[in-house]
């Protein structure tokens, strides 16, 4: 006859172990693909990357360095990536905001690391692997480990954050990977990732009035900044900036009139290229008689990559590209809602506000809304460390959605 | 401050903050974990109202709309610019990738009124390049020792957009054969250079006619610039378009003037061509007949030669400037138009250089570029003398009858203003056409006195002087025609009006001056031979013109004929006519046995030539005499007429003359074969 403390202790025992059979049955039972997969977003990325692919096709009738096949290698290193991302429980992430730091500035400053360092035709902000020889573009990476990084912290705070104190301190670790950035010389990949993590924390739950008075400080500092840079042009000849970079950021004000330096031409050919297309666009294999194919249009197959589809497929084939963006994006907003884990959704958020920014950055440029940066657009640019790192991003969100249901 | 300093504390600064950063995480750490194993429940939320679906709701929602005010602002600046503005860009990217090349197009060829070739076109090898060359310092380098050029004027030669940036750039001109055969056997060595085929002005003559013909230059940037909105028939002028510049050149510019082909070409970014499209063939200029018949062109031209040597021979070191005209007074057709010195227009052709430039415009050279004939003025001499004499006649200073004694001085206007006859020992007693064969001065004085005391007629002479076509210009079809100057008493005191009150005045010796041609008076060679083609022609001048006919395009025939139009008609009793042809025919035959002799050898189908004629020849202080003859023929029913002037020359019946008679020589196909050489000319 067992003790009552023998038999607490088997109950106990029993408690625990069916306890862990269940989970165990949970844990299966997610393991399924089939629920695992949040189709929408699946749909997107393939068409998404079918499009890109078709649209990389084309531009290598014309253009040397657009290589098709390479292009294609990037999409499937890149499906590989997403598959084991979608594997692997992403939660783990969200007690690893230490390392993820880290990691995070390792990797933006990896292509300052003597043997590491790449720099070919004129690009900086490259890294070429050892004995293997593949190059990559680290900084892309760097976007996502800083979704995961920032969404880690601010998940801290289960949604809301009470303290003043708590939300400087959001702010303080969101601009260290920022400033990282721009001091390793990318100003476009740094908004994004500013961007990014500016939404998580805003997701996070900071009481409205602090959001509001932030973004006031960074509107003042920036007029600060050109105030006081006008004054010190005019009173001490040294400006703060150099005046090419700020009139290479400004060009789009009035592309046109700067239409004699190179980002003024570069812009203009891009706004001829769009604007040419019409609403079908002029259609492919008229290398001659297009803007990209005659090379009027610069880096057509990368950054300016939608001037070129705009300028193939017109009005049309913008919408059916924005529509395609909107469904991925939507449908990761949905995952985000339906998401119990308060960093589940942050991650989600995070990613949302990432793709949001790049993708509006990248054709507002190519269309004269913004300043020229150096960004890809998600799916569609040519070159394979954006695409493997957005497919990797697209995982993410599938292990998101797999791993949203509140454990038993 | 120093930039590596900058780097190591800005290194130092950022690796306090990592440092920093990792201690103030630590705080963070363990008081959130999930478990993956078993799972682990968010920490406790408090009250209902705080789940993560209640609290996140209103962030969604503001998530979403910043998503959709993105997208819709991207779509909305789609729309402006895909369906709104699609035509402009469209237009844009059209200017973009297309290039308009233009190829020249040949001028039309100068003819001689028999169709010999004055000025034609012949084939010129030049070596172009395209700009992107000028980047090769090795290969222009190459070149330029190649061609014997400077690398400097090499390379701003390939880098010359002037032809349009699509089109390979000249860089000379002329190249030898050997020179083509050596870029063409090292094609490899001159990547961008080709061997083309241009046209360029050829000049069978030299320097025959040059400064009527004229010459051809890239178009100025006045020509550039000219405004040709209100003008149908003007040409808009591209940079590099040869132009014509001066004389026939200039003046029938606009029918020499071939229309610029065409050539739409694709090109891609870095202008490289990709493609051609619509062309337009270059259109040559027309060729034009000019009036001018070689033959006597070229008698006008060794004629002047001629009565240089004369001249030098008596000693006037500074002969060697002239003019000859050749005029048919019945239609105005210049027949010949010869100025000494010449010049050779091909010095001209691909620019010229400022040596030669500098040259042609120095007075030690005596201006060869000017065309004295249209645009020299001398005073007239006693070639005016006909024109006095039907002055004294109208006015009724003088009758035919009417006798003036020459003793060689004549002191009409009292003992202190005494003037002498040319001839100072004196012709005897003489009437109107007496005094115009000896050319005897003090019948004009008498003239030029009479005028200048008579009632109400005190500038009849000049009157008489302007009807005849003097103090205007002739309406010849070259640019730059001079004038001349008729002066009188308004003349005079506007021209001396900033001297004493005594200077302004017109005194009597002003008018015996100039009864005789000499002192203010100014006139053109032309003008000279016009007067002479209206005492030939019954007091009608025709306005003398150079362009006989456009050639019709296609070589035959005529595409436009001028036709003959009347410069001015002056009424003349026919006797005073009659008077004065018979006092200019004394001229020839009597006056001197020396002119005699040279121009008594002029037969034409076995009949002598009849001609009449005046020599003139012109005083002015510090300069050997300015000699003149003016001759027509035939005498009957006149319809050539020569004049001739000789700067510094000496008198003109012992040098202008020559020249004169070489052209009747030339016109009647008879030599002249006399070789008396004698001074014995009148003045």
């Amino acid at each position: 006859m067992p003790t009552r403390a023998q038999q607490r202790q088997r109950q106990q025992a029993s408690t625990r172990e069916s306890l862990r059979i269940v989970n165990k049955k949970a844990a299966q039972r997610r393991g399924r693909a089939r629920d695992g997969v949040f189709l929408p977003v699946v749909i997107a990325t393939v068409l998404l990357v079918a499009y890109g692919c078709f649209v990389i096709w084309t531009a290598s009738l014309s253009i040397e360095e657009a290589s098709f096949p390479r292009q294609l290698l990037g999409v499937g290193i890149g499906t590989v990536l997403a598959v084991c991302a979608w594997n692997i429980d992403y939660r783990m992430f969200a007690n690893w905001s230490h390392v993820l730091m880290v990691l995070d500035v390792l990797l933006i400053f990896s292509p300052f690391i003597p043997g590491l360092s790449y720099e070919g035709g004129g690009m900086t902000g490259w890294i070429r692997f050892p004995i293997i020889g593949l190059t990559f573009q680290p900084v892309e990476l760097a976007k996502l480990v800083t979704v995961l990084y920032m969404a880690s912290l601010t998940a801290e705070y289960n949604g809301t954050i009470d303290s003043l104190r708590d939300y400087l301190k959001l702010c303080v670790m969101l601009c260290i990977p920022f400033v990282c950035i721009l001091i390793q010389g990318d100003l476009g990949s740094g908004i994004v990732v500013f961007v990014a993590g500016a939404v998580i924390i805003m997701m996070g739950g900071p009481k409205k009035e602090w959001v509001l008075s932030t973004i006031g400080l960074l509107v003042g500092l920036i007029v600060l900044f050109f105030a006081v840079n006008s004054i010190t042009t005019a009173y001490f000849d040294t400006p703060l900036i150099a005046q090419y970079r700020l009139n290479r950021l400004l060009v789009f004000l009035d592309p046109e009139g700067s239409s004699s330096s190179e980002e003024g031409y570069n812009l203009l050919q891009s706004l001829i290229a769009v604007g040419s297309g019409g609403f079908f666009g002029r259609g492919i294999g008229s290398a001659s008689a297009s803007q990209s194919g005659a090379g009027f249009l610069p880096e057509a197959h990368t950054d300016f990559v939608f001037a070129l589809l705009s300028e193939e497929f017109g009005f049309m084939g913008d919408l059916l590209l924005i529509a395609l963006y909107l469904l991925l994006i939507l449908g990761t907003v949905y995952i985000a809602a339906r998401t119990e884990s308060i960093f589940g959704k942050l991650v989600a958020v995070g990613i949302v506000g990432m793709w949001t920014f790049q993708i509006f950055e990248n054709i507002g440029m190519c269309i004269g809304l913004m300043p020229i940066t150096g960004i890809p657009l998600p799916f569609i640019s040519f070159g394979s460390s954006s695409m493997m790192v957005q497919l990797t991003v697209v995982g993410v969100v599938q292990s998101v959605w797999r791993h949203k249901a509140k454990p038993a | 401050m120093d930039a590596q300093l900058l780097v190591i504390i800005a290194g130092l600064v950022l690796v306090a903050v990592v440092i920093i950063s990792l201690v103030a995480l630590r705080g963070y750490s363990g008081k959130f974990r999930f478990d993956t194993e078993n799972g682990t429940a968010p920490r406790a939320s408090e009250g209902e109202g705080n789940t993560p679906k209640v609290m996140f709701k209103g962030r969604f929602t503001g998530l979403i709309a910043g998503v959709g005010a993105a997208f819709a602002l991207i779509v909305a600046k789609l729309w402006s610019m895909q369906m709104v503005s699609s035509d402009y860009y469209e237009q844009l990217a059209e200017e973009n990738r297309t290039r308009t090349i233009t190829t020249p197009a040949d001028r039309g060829r100068i003819l001689d009124r028999n169709g010999v070739v004055l000025v034609g076109n012949r084939p010129s090898l030049v070596v172009t390049a395209y700009s992107s060359l000028a980047d090769d310092e090795v290969a222009v380098r190459h070149l330029a020792n190649l061609l014997g050029l400077p690398y400097t004027a090499v390379r701003r030669n390939i880098q010359d957009n002037s032809e349009g940036a699509q089109s390979a750039h000249t860089v000379a001109t002329d190249v030898s054969r050997r020179v083509v055969a050596y870029i063409q056997e090292h094609a490899s060595e001159f990547d961008g250079v080709e061997i083309a085929q241009r046209s360029e002005r050829q000049y069978p003559y030299r320097t025959l006619a040059a400064q009527l013909l004229g010459y051809t230059g890239t178009a100025t940037s006045e020509q550039l610039n000219a405004d040709t909105t209100d003008d149908p028939g003007a040409i808009a002028y591209e940079s590099g378009d040869v132009v014509g510049q001066a004389g026939v050149e200039l003046t029938y510019e606009r029918v020499l003037q071939g229309i610029r082909g065409e050539q739409t070409v694709r090109v891609d970014a870095n202008g490289n061509v990709t493609g051609q499209s619509a062309a337009v063939e270059a259109q040559p200029g027309s060729d034009i007949k000019l009036t001018i018949d070689l033959a006597i062109q070229q008698a006008c031209e060794s004629g002047l030669e001629k009565a240089f040597e004369a001249a030098r021979q008596q000693g006037y070191e500074n002969a060697g400037a002239g003019s000859c005209v050749c005029i048919d007074c019945k239609t105005g057709e210049i027949l010949g138009m010869a100025n000494a010195p010449s010049y050779d227009p091909s010095s001209f052709v691909g620019g010229i250089s400022q040596d030669v430039w500098d040259q042609l415009n120095d007075e030690a050279n005596k201006y060869p570029l000017m065309n004295r004939a249209i645009a020299g003025q001398y005073m007239s001499a006693s070639t005016i003398k006909p024109l006095t004499a039907l002055a004294a006649l109208n006015y009724g200073i003088m009758t035919p009858d009417s006798v003036v004694t020459c003793t060689g001085y004549w002191t009409g206007l009292g003992e202190a203003y005494g003037q002498y006859c040319w001839d100072h020992s004196g012709h005897g007693p003489m009437n109107l056409q007496s005094a115009i064969t000896w050319s005897c001065d003090p019948m004009f004085y008498e003239i030029g006195k009479g005028f200048y005391f008579s009632d109400g007629n005190t500038d009849g002479m000049q009157q008489t002087y302007r009807e005849w076509g003097l103090g205007e210009a002739t309406g010849v079809d070259l640019g730059g025609e001079s004038t001349g100057r008729v002066p009188d008493a308004a003349w005079k005191k506007e021209a001396f009006s900033s001297y004493s009150s005594d200077d302004q005045a017109w005194n009597p010796g002003d008018m015996t001056n100039l009864a005789i041609g000499q002192g203010d008076i100014l006139v053109t060679p032309l003008q000279m031979a016009m007067v002479y083609c209206g005492l030939a022609n019954g007091g009608v001048q025709m306005v003398p013109h150079l362009l006989k006919s456009v050639v019709a395009r296609d070589g035959e025939g005529d595409a436009l004929s001028y036709e003959a139009k009347e410069r001015l008609r002056v009424e003349e009793d026919s006797s005073y006519m009659d008077l004065v042809h018979q006092g200019l025919q004394g001229v020839i035959y009597e006056e001197s046995a020396s002119t005699a002799a040279h121009f008594s050898n002029i037969y034409q189908d076995g009949q002598q030539v009849i001609l009449a004629g005046k020599s003139g020849t012109g005083e002015k202080t510090g300069e050997d005499e300015y000699g003149w003859f003016i001759a027509y023929a035939p005498y009957d029913d006149p319809q050539y007429v020569v004049a001739c002037l000789c700067e510094q020359a000496g008198f003109g019946a012992n040098s202008a003359m020559y020249a004169v008679r070489e052209v009747f020589g030339a016109i009647y196909d008879s030599p002249d074969d006399s070789t008396v050489v004698a001074s014995d000319g009148a003045r």
